[in-house]
């Protein structure tokens, strides 16, 4: 859809520069949910990686910053034809700079709690983690590619993800323990992080109107 | 998205190489268009074009003749290039045309303040859009109001075009310098010319139908010049103004004489500002010089036009140059002087913004009375 969007409009450079710097946030997003899932996992030491993420994060906001201003200046040299995609783009830095926030939840959490504890639970999450990372990579791959096709399986897989994250807060709720708030904040968080991955890649497919509003998304969400 | 737009397939419907050659075939036809201009005033006899252009007139109503002439065809290089055009073929003295091309600068700022009102009904979008607007507007005021007196006190502009002239043309100011270009635009005229004769044209008619085709032609050829360079440059023009849009100084002022070079038009550069400005994303400082770069840009297309005309058209887009650049100089440098007309605009549009009324009162205020009244006044 974006693509489609953007060949409707007058030649520019203009619009790859926009996608160039989309591309860095949703990187850095990547790198920084990463590094804060393993501070609560146990797997980083938080005080090694805490100016890395901060500075990281920062410059998510920098970027998000930085593309709404070349924005306005697009449309204001290019006018109306570009608008559709302007407001795509709009919508999506605040889905890849909330990824960066949720990311930083993550690392706040690892700081106020000792790591998650019980193996079995433990591995659970890791296994959950690395799901939700390797999503986001594949978001940052689609997004470049706009593959339509393998953006749909995206969007499915996403939307199980979430579903698994909702049933596992659900559980956590009734559940007893000392580590139960924080796993239903982990789970919370990594349902975040996994919707806003799965809103820029619904812009692949959907019309710019039912971006975030993909089939499949789950019911309280629609 | 991840290709580069600019070398796909859209890029291709309309080659930038043919779009390149289309807008030099523009130019041509924009200077056999001042030719025709000149060439008409010369066909009436000189009275007739001192009836016409106000030879004569006093400086004030020389400025408001600028500003609604300007005002009128939304264009200040149509203005100054006619201006050049009547002047490089005697039809209007240099001193007299002075105070028209600083009226014309006046006249050229209505573009933007008009581009502003889009952004009525969004408050501090609009004070900020509205501030943007007439920043430009109060810098060329006080310039006028400065250097008009000192020019006609002293001719300081005129005697240093005239300077610069003599140097350019060899010290042979009242002779003429031929080219093969001149000689390319002279030979398309005299054809032009020679067609309306054979369709039964002559004396008065033939004069008549020469000066308007050639003020129509002139505006066509730099509407198109300014569209076609404006797809061209687009990109370099939005690289450019992101560049510009933390920085200040020197790196505005030369992003806003390239912009209105490549474009030909300062309403193009001055108009682009304003969204940027509305959106917050450009401040006042910032823009203003990209806007004072412009008024020195635009000084391009009437010394582009003198090519096509006698020494005496050079001079008075010299004066148009150096008017512009005297402005800014006085202007921009000090800090302190630099401010007022930044303060000027921000006081109106606060003004605007709690009471709209103020924007009709302004626009025709000062666009449409003041020179009106000024022109019949005197």
């Amino acid at each position: 859809m974006l693509r489609w969007l953007q060949r409707i409009g007058p030649e520019s450079p203009g619009l790859n520069v926009i996608h160039r710097h989309f591309l860095q946030m949703l990187d850095d997003g990547r790198h920084i949910f990463d590094a804060a899932a393993n501070c609560v996992l146990g797997a980083g030491d938080p005080e090694v990686i805490r100016e890395d993420l901060y500075t990281t994060d920062k410059r998510i906001n920098l970027t998000e910053q930085l593309i709404r201003r070349e924005i306005v200046v697009h449309g204001s040299i290019y006018g109306a034809t570009t608008f559709p995609a302007l407001l795509v783009m709009m919508s999506l830095v605040k889905d890849a700079e909330r990824i960066g926030d949720y990311a930083k939840n993550l690392f706040e959490l690892a700081e106020v709690r000792p790591p998650l504890g019980g193996d079995e639970e433990r591995q659970a999450v890791i296994g959950l983690k690395d799901q939700v990372s390797k999503l986001l990579v594949r978001a940052h791959g689609l997004f470049d590619a706009q593959d339509e096709d393998a953006a749909r399986e995206f969007l499915i897989e996403n939307d199980a993800v979430q579903k698994h994250c909702d049933d596992e807060v659900a559980r956590l709720l009734c559940a007893e323990g000392e580590n139960a708030s924080a796993r239903v904040l982990v789970h919370r968080y990594f349902k975040r992080v996994t919707g806003h991955a799965g809103n820029v890649v619904s812009s692949i497919v959907m019309p710019v109107d039912k971006i975030d509003y993909f089939p499949g998304k789950p019911h309280s969400e629609q | 998205m991840s290709t580069d737009l600019s070398s796909g397939p859209e890029a291709d419907r309309f080659p930038t190489v043919a779009r390149l050659a289309l807008v030099l075939l523009l130019l041509f036809g924009f200077l056999v268009a001042i030719q025709m201009i000149g060439g008409g005033i010369k066909l009436m006899g000189k009275g007739a074009s001192e009836g016409l252009m106000g030879e004569g007139l006093n400086p004030f109503a020389g400025l408001s003749v600028g500003v609604l002439a300007t005002v009128l065809v939304q264009s200040s290089s149509t203005t100054t290039a006619t201006i050049v055009s009547l002047v490089g073929n005697g039809g209007l003295a240099v001193h007299s045309a002075v105070p028209m091309v600083m009226g014309a600068n006046i006249g050229t700022t209505i573009t933007n303040t008009l581009v502003s009102m889009g952004h009525v009904r969004q408050g501090p979008e609009f004070q900020r859009a509205f501030a943007a607007a007439t920043v430009h507007d109060f810098f060329n005021l006080m310039c006028v109001v400065t250097l008009l007196p000192l020019e006609l006190a002293t001719g300081f502009l005129e005697r240093s075009a005239s300077g610069l002239t003599d140097l350019l043309y060899g010290g042979s100011a009242g002779g003429e310098m031929s080219s093969p270009l001149k000689e390319a635009v002279r030979a398309c005229y005299g054809a032009m010319v020679s067609a309306m004769q054979f369709l039964g044209l002559s004396r008065t008619p033939l004069a008549v139908a020469v000066l308007v085709l050639g003020v129509f032609l002139t505006f066509f050829c730099l509407i198109l010049v300014t569209k076609n360079m404006r797809v061209v440059i687009s990109g370099q023009m939005e690289r450019s103004l992101n560049r510009a849009l933390e920085r200040s100084g020197l790196i505005g002022l030369g992003v806003g004489v390239a912009l209105t070079v490549a474009v030909q038009s300062s309403s193009i550069t001055t108009s682009l500002m304003v969204p940027m400005c509305a959106a917050g994303v450009l401040t006042l400082e910032n823009a203003f010089p990209i806007m004072l770069g412009a008024n020195i840009g635009t000084t391009v297309t009437a010394l582009f036009a003198s090519l096509a005309t006698d020494p005496a058209g050079l001079t008075i887009a010299l004066v148009h140059l150096l008017f512009n650049l005297t402005g800014v100089l006085l202007v921009y440098p000090v800090p302190a002087i630099r401010a007022v007309p930044l303060r000027l605009a921000r006081g109106l549009a606060l003004r605007a913004q709690r009471n709209h009324l103020w924007l009709p009162a302004y626009v025709i205020g000062t666009f449409v009375l003041l020179p009106l009244v000024g022109w019949l006044v005197t």
